[in-house]
């Protein structure tokens, strides 16, 4: 029961870095209508450039975190133009065309990793941001959290929480909804549909960073692989909660991770991504159009 | 009804291309201050073609469009509702997975200042709207989809609203209600360019009326004159 426990927590940190991503991408999907698979890529990304720059700054952890959000959000920024220069042309080209352009993105990023930085090796986070070795911040019987698995389990849920405070309490949440069920009726009450896209991109690549920071904390390290790794598995929870849906991706996004960490704790971590994928594809099987149903 | 005569709309000349097919030939049409003026025409002769390119989601090939004195042909459809012109369209346009009080301020979406206020205003229009402020859209009658989308249409502070068929898929009393409320909104001073199939009482409440027929006005006039002519008669009233 106590290892139980131990792993749910555990399951929920994952989980909720899981579902800032899946939500990323759903709302790129949704609002800029673009299928972004390499979005966990550029996520990835910024953990280099966090420790990059905390190389450069002695381990500077507001510098070097600070760093990975905002070159999230420029990442995402600077890629607006090629692909609202496709949709742009949405009558004539394809929605598929986008997912080609953002795989071409994540393969120069992920070929960039493996020859560029660190020559290629994985890079490691350094103990004083992630916690290890020291003794547990929280301990309840045999649950033992340490500080950093604390901190990017409250930065999970603060992000998760505000997040979709935006989409369901403000201006801007309310556009992006819009334009989620119907691009065109939103056009004709007045919403601006490029600028709301360039918002929505904005606002992904915040959550990007902000992911980066809850991953580098919570893994600790980080792979020129890893990227590809994530992309699959966030583009299979979106497709198994079903495309576009912001609720959905939640749930499966917190339940995957809780699936994980049940694996690691009961057999081996070895095997958790494999005993993932095989649930999954019953899950998808069973519905075959996401268990919470596409929002397209 | 203050009716000064002072043109708030003119389409001039008007040309509009889906590809190789031309759906406007050279539309003319005004709208008045506090006047109905009514489209009548079978489907595909041009109606909502005009509205959607008034409302700037066409491009135009040729001819300009001029709303209160400042041309606004080929703007983007968000700085044309800024300006005051917002479609009440075909088939209502209400989005069915959010909530009424969403999609009234949707209609708000460039100017939320106020925003109580008009909701209070159009709540006390049509109360069942305030009623059901929070359930989803897509549990609303017909009707009251439409009462919502004409709602949302006042929430942007108009000074002209397009309303696209709303009768259509309406039991008749309902479309009686929808017709009272337009009228009533016209008393209130809203300019209505209103599309309608059904001939008779769209030009029982309007002021003036062009009869289209493939993308060009092959008629226009007052509605009394309209209803008198036996063109009109034998094409749409069954007479």
């Amino acid at each position: 029961m106590a290892v139980f426990l131990a792993q749910i927590v555990n399951g929920i940190s994952l989980g909720s870095v899981y579902v800032l991503l899946v939500t990323g991408f759903n709302l790129l999907l949704l609002v800029a209508m673009i299928i972004h698979y390499s979005f966990p890529i550029v996520v990835v990304f910024s953990m280099y450039i966090s420790w990059i720059v905390l190389g450069l700054t002695g381990g500077n952890m507001f510098l070097g975190l600070s760093a990975g959000i905002v070159s999230a959000v420029l990442i995402n920024i600077l890629t607006a133009p090629m692909f609202q220069h496709i949709m742009k042309k949405r009558g004539d080209v394809d929605i598929n065309s986008t997912m080609v352009l953002s795989m071409g993105i994540g393969m120069i990023i992920t070929d960039f990793l493996s020859h560029s930085v660190n020559s290629g090796f994985p890079i490691a986070f350094p103990d004083s941001l992630t916690g290890r070795g020291e003794p547990a911040f929280i301990r309840l019987g045999v649950i033992s959290m340490s500080r950093g698995d604390m901190l990017s389990l409250t930065l999970g849920i603060i992000f998760v929480l505000g997040l979709f405070w935006i989409l369901y309490k403000t201006r801007a949440g309310r556009a992006f909804r819009a334009i989620a069920e119907d691009p065109n009726g939103a056009k004709l009450v007045g919403i601006p549909i490029l600028k709301t896209g360039l918002q929505s991109y904005a606002l992904t690549g915040l959550l990007g960073g902000v992911s980066a920071v809850a991953m580098s904390i919570l893994l600790g390290s980080a792979s020129p692989g890893l990227g590809d790794q994530l992309g699959r598995k966030v583009l299979a929870v979106s497709i198994i909660a079903g495309l576009g849906n912001l609720k959905g991706g939640l749930i499966v996004g917190i339940s995957l991770g809780i699936l994980e960490a049940l694996v690691q704790g009961y057999w081996s971590g070895t095997w958790s991504n494999s005993i993932a994928f095989v649930v999954m594809l019953i899950a998808i099987l069973v519905k075959p159009k996401g268990i919470f149903g596409m929002k397209l | 009804m203050n009716k000064s005569g002072e043109t708030i709309l003119s389409v001039e000349n008007l040309f509009v291309s889906y590809g190789h097919v031309e759906a406007l030939k050279g539309v003319s049409l005004e709208v008045k201050r506090g006047e109905i003026v009514v489209l009548v025409g079978s489907n595909g002769a041009g109606k909502t073609s005009i509205m959607e390119t008034i409302l700037g989601v066409n491009q135009t090939r040729k001819g300009r469009i001029i709303f209160e004195g400042r041309e606004i042909t080929n703007l983007s459809s968000d700085k044309i509702v800024r300006s005051g012109i917002f479609l009440v369209p075909e088939g209502r346009g209400v989005f069915s997975s959010m909530s009424v009080l969403d999609n009234l301020l949707l209609g708000a979406h460039h100017n939320l200042k106020n925003a109580k206020e008009k909701t209070a205003y159009v709540y006390e229009l049509f109360p069942v709207l305030g009623q059901r402020r929070n359930q989803i859209a897509g549990t609303l009658s017909g009707g009251e989809r439409q009462m919502l989308s004409i709602a949302r249409a006042l929430m942007s502070n108009p000074k002209m609203i397009m309303v696209d068929e709303p009768s259509i898929g309406l039991a008749p009393k309902i479309v009686n209600d929808i017709f009272k409320i337009l009228q009533n909104l016209n008393k209130e001073g809203y300019a209505i360019l209103l599309s309608e199939q059904n001939v008779y009482k769209a030009l029982k409440l309007a002021d003036r009326g062009y009869v289209l027929e493939t993308g060009s006005v092959v008629l226009d006039g007052t509605s009394e004159g309209l209803l008198h002519n036996t063109d009109i008669r034998k094409a749409y009233l069954g007479a």
